[in-house]
């Protein structure tokens, strides 16, 4: 899918020494890559946001009760940040994704099954420092 | 040589199986750990195990519960103290999946490839067989197309 973001082309947030700033090409952007590049951690500090932000709504395994592609069916207009995918996602919700106009995803993972994905989806996590800070952005996955 | 399960229904009801390995490392890994996990933490996180609980992540060498640790790294962490579990493997990124594939017992699964480029020689388990692998090209191959 290759959708323009419907939702906003940029998202950023600090957390103490860290600092978020991720630019979205895609209204489906799929985090990947190796262990340990901070994928978890930029997902706690979207999270935190959702408390101030009406437009976040993020899911991780904790939600996995949860019929994720009824809860997606009755959201709008928000980035919605999925942790866990590749276990989360059954193939209902990821086609249901694949084909939402009204919503905007970040899915952090490494299947891009059902989803319809091109390597244009594909990002990764890169950070550096600004003086004491650590700052992740996203980079297209090579 | 680690045992891979393509197929949830040939796990053996014996061998207790884990999706979430957050949770299962948070609850019972993190219990067990000792010198055996230094160098994994390492290897993978990058990180320096400095008390029973704590590591230096490589962020800031900030001082960390274990709990910060990846996925992967909690993941393969998991197949080496729980050898009679079957561990989902779907979370491990390409350096987690190197120092997994390099245990020398454990049992995981996934329905779809997760293969290091650097592999070694695993057990293969589909159906009534079992096939020792030790190559990329013909494990992805077993992991597709042998169904």
């Amino acid at each position: 899918m290759n959708g323009k973001p419907v939702v906003m082309e940029h998202f950023s947030t600090v957390h103490t020494s860290f600092l978020l700033n991720f630019a979205f090409t895609n209204n489906i952007t799929i985090l990947t890559g190796v262990s340990a590049s901070g994928k978890t951690l930029s997902f706690s500090m979207i999270r935190e946001c959702m408390a101030v932000d009406e437009a976040v709504l993020c899911l991780n395994y904790l939600d996995c009760r949860r019929d994720i592609k009824e809860l997606l069916r009755h959201t709008k207009g928000k980035l919605i940040v999925i942790d866990n995918a590749d276990i989360l996602l059954d193939e209902a919700a990821r086609k249901y994704i694949s084909l939402d106009g009204e919503n905007q995803y970040l899915l952090i993972g490494r299947n891009p099954e059902n989803l319809f994905a091109t390597k244009e989806n594909l990002f990764e996590l890169v950070n550096k420092k600004v003086g004491e800070q650590t700052e992740f952005s996203i980079q297209p996955y090579l | 040589m680690i045992t891979i399960y393509k197929d949830k229904k040939d796990i053996p009801i014996h061998m207790e199986y884990v999706e979430w390995n957050d949770l299962f490392f948070n609850k019972n890994t993190a219990l067990k750990l000792d010198g055996r996990a230094a160098k994994i933490i390492e290897q993978i996180d990058e990180a320096k195990v400095i008390s029973k609980f704590q590591i230096r992540s490589k962020f800031h060498e900030t001082v960390v519960d274990v709990d910060c640790l990846s996925t992967g790294c909690k993941t393969v962490l998991n197949v080496l103290y729980f050898p009679d579990k079957v561990f989902c493997i779907k979370e491990c990124g390409e350096n987690a999946l190197e120092a997994l594939y390099r245990l020398s017992r454990g049992a995981v699964y996934s329905n779809y490839a997760m293969i290091p480029f650097d592999m070694t020689r695993v057990c293969a388990v589909f159906g009534e067989s079992s096939r020792e692998i030790d190559d990329y090209e013909i494990l992805k191959e077993w992991w597709h197309h042998e169904r």
